[in-house]
């Protein structure tokens, strides 16, 4: 439940980071750099990160299950 | 471990198209050329600009001004480091074309890296027009005796640059989204026929998986077009329907949510999906007469097909989809039997 | 047979509760010329493109408007009294069939009030025609299936919207197309290929629709 939280919100922070990354005047190339190579690395996070949430959502819905049985 | 064995196949696939995916390098290109304009009759020098390149280390470096069948070798080449290569070209006072600005494309070639192609990298305008003159000066050269270049490597493209290994991490997640969706069609269907309760809890979980899919695909598209294409989100055909995609399927929840009866609720929300699967189905035939893609394979765009889908992609591209379809099947498999338990718990109490 | 006498006697029976409740198709005419009269006043002068643009959504929000009611606003007796009496793809039909003629209607309405208040940018006008009868068929179809659906939930006309709207995209799509056309908006020499992918689309959701409707219908 709160590990969910946690990780929604790396995602999000994720998100403004890489977007902080290619916005900052100082280090405008970062996502450009070496063939743009950044940008599959941040696909693959999406991915991961997304079924990762996905997965704590389901843990949750056992939780809940887990609890209405113990009641 | 016996019923375990497709979800192992599925995360061995996964693994080898992270693993060959990245680790595979890409064949040399040319990202940049500077200047990219000149003037016919000077001499024209430009600095080339080389993507995992040799050359420095090339003993047969040899570099063209193409345009049609008429080629025009450098004069003086100066490599001065593996990536950078400094190219003099001299130019006749008269081009083989009737326009005033020509473009012409660049051609490298040594024997370490092979032949690449940078096309439209150069304009050299002229200022007086005689084709029929130039046509005798240039001469003719189909460059034939280019070197190949040998092992496995992923072809190298202007824009995209090393984002061409998003092909596997991106693309796949569409075609895993679509097989699940169909197989959730299935399960609707037979729900209709048989009544069975199980079909319609299963059709639920690979809809859920289809719609998680679905929006990392938009996330992870978004991503990738900022970084080529320059914006989030564009008017794009695929773009739109997904978002199409999208709506249906969160009216699809939206649906099941206002039901308690839960047989009427299996029932509806079946037919439903059926409905609007089928419905959107003609889209595809639709949207591509209404606007165009900036796609591959839409819109003069080169298409992940033929030459730019090369076999050296396909064995990763296809183990992505496989993988990638077998772990969503599995997680969806997770959410059923979740359900199921849910279902008998709520009936004992 | 069975089917079609059902369908003609369904038929008779919509048109007769209709002329009963007269206000009900009155307040769907003036849904639409209020529209038209809103669109009116907050545009002004408009381009042909615009023009479509806004005659299709006006067409689209009524048509959706005046469909709902077609499952939605019948009660439950009435229903069971339709389940004993007909066979339900004579139901479907019947209903399908009436709200042709109602889009139809409603749509040449929304035409001649859009006439009446900006100058009538259309060009080929057979082609324009056409389109507006494909146009009601093809919503007519969708819009009655999608209604049947809604009609079982309890906040039916808010669903019937996120239902349908998703739905009708490609035939709306179509539709634009073909009526850009006929406004001489693009010169489009394969708009017969449009419209058989129009007919195509209907033919395909009637097919569904009747498959589909006997397993919703059972209560």
């Amino acid at each position: 439940m709160k590990i969910s939280k946690i990780i929604i919100a790396l995602f999000v922070f994720q998100c403004i980071i890489l977007n902080n990354i290619t916005a900052q005047s100082s280090n405008p190339d970062f996502m450009q750099s070496i063939g743009k190579i950044y940008v599959v690395v941040a696909v693959i996070v999406t991915v991961f990160l997304g079924i990762i949430i996905y997965l704590f959502s389901l843990q949750k819905k056992i939780k809940q299950l887990e609890d209405q049985i113990k009641d | 471990m016996k019923e375990n064995w497709w979800k192992i196949i599925g995360i061995v696939l996964m693994l080898f198209a992270l693993i060959f995916g990245i680790l595979t390098p890409l064949k040399p290109g040319l990202p940049s050329v500077f200047p990219f304009n000149g003037k016919a009759g000077n001499p024209l020098t430009v600095d080339i600009q080389g993507y995992n390149t040799h050359f420095d280390e090339a003993k047969e470096q040899r570099v063209w001004l193409k345009l049609g069948d008429y080629t025009l070798g450098s004069s003086k080449l100066e490599a001065t480091s593996s990536n950078l290569l400094r190219a003099t070209f001299l130019t006749p006072a008269m081009l083989p074309s009737k326009d005033s600005v020509v473009v012409f494309s660049l051609v490298t070639d040594n024997e370490i890296d092979g032949a690449s192609v940078m096309p439209s990298a150069i304009f050299v305008k002229q200022s007086v027009i005689d084709s029929a003159g130039a046509a005798q000066v240039w001469p003719q050269n189909s460059l034939d005796n280019l070197h190949q270049q040998a092992g496995i490597m992923f072809p190298y493209r202007n824009v995209l640059g090393e984002t061409i290994r998003n092909l596997y991490y991106h693309v796949s997640l569409w075609f895993a989204m679509f097989i699940i969706l169909a197989v959730s069609i299935f399960y609707s269907i037979r729900y209709l026929n048989k009544g069975n309760m199980l079909d319609d809890h299963r059709s639920n979980a690979l809809v859920s998986v289809g719609v998680l899919f679905g929006l990392l695909g938009c996330a992870t598209g978004s991503i990738w077009a900022k970084h080529t294409w320059g914006t989030w989100w564009t008017t794009d055909v695929k773009l739109n329907m997904t978002a199409i995609f999208m709506l249906i399927y969160l009216a699809y929840f939206v649906l099941r949510g206002s039901f308690q009866d839960e047989i009427k609720r299996a029932r509806l929300a079946s037919v439903y999906n059926i409905f609007a699967f089928a419905s959107i189905i003609p889209l595809l035939f639709v949207i591509p007469r209404l606007v165009d893609s900036l796609h591959p394979g839409n819109g003069g765009n080169p298409g992940f097909g033929g030459e730019d889908l090369d076999n050296t992609m396909r064995i990763a591209f296809y183990p992505a989809i496989i993988g990638m379809t077998l772990i969503g099947l599995w997680i969806a498999d997770l959410r059923y039997r979740l359900a199921v338990l849910a279902d008998k718990v709520l009936d004992r109490i | 047979m069975q089917v079609l006498t059902e369908i003609i006697f369904l038929l008779k029976k919509e048109l007769l509760l209709e002329w009963r409740q007269k206000y009900a198709i009155g307040g769907i005419l003036l849904y639409v010329i209020s529209t038209v009269f809103i669109v009116y006043i907050s545009t002004g002068e408009i381009r042909p493109p615009v023009w479509n643009i806004l005659f299709w959504i006006i067409v689209l929000f009524a048509s959706v408007n005046a469909v709902v009611k077609s499952f939605v606003q019948e009660n439950s007796q009435r229903q069971l009294y339709y389940y004993q009496l007909a066979h339900p793809i004579a139901i479907i039909l019947s209903k399908m069939l009436y709200n042709i003629g109602l889009l139809f209607m409603l749509t040449v309405l929304s035409y001649l009030a859009m006439t009446l208040v900006y100058e009538s940018p259309i060009k080929r006008v057979g082609l324009f025609w056409l389109t507006i009868f494909l146009g009601s068929v093809g919503f007519s179809i969708t819009f009655t299936f999608v209604s049947a659906i809604a009609s079982k939930a309890d906040n039916s006309s808010t669903l019937m919207a996120i239902l349908t709207f998703p739905i009708v995209i490609p035939i709306l799509g179509t539709l634009m197309m073909l009526s850009a056309n006929a406004l001489g908006l693009i010169q489009d020499t394969a708009y017969v290929k449009d419209i058989y992918t129009l007919i195509a689309i209907d033919g395909i959701l009637l097919g569904l629709a009747i498959i589909l409707f006997p397993f919703l219908w059972r209560d």
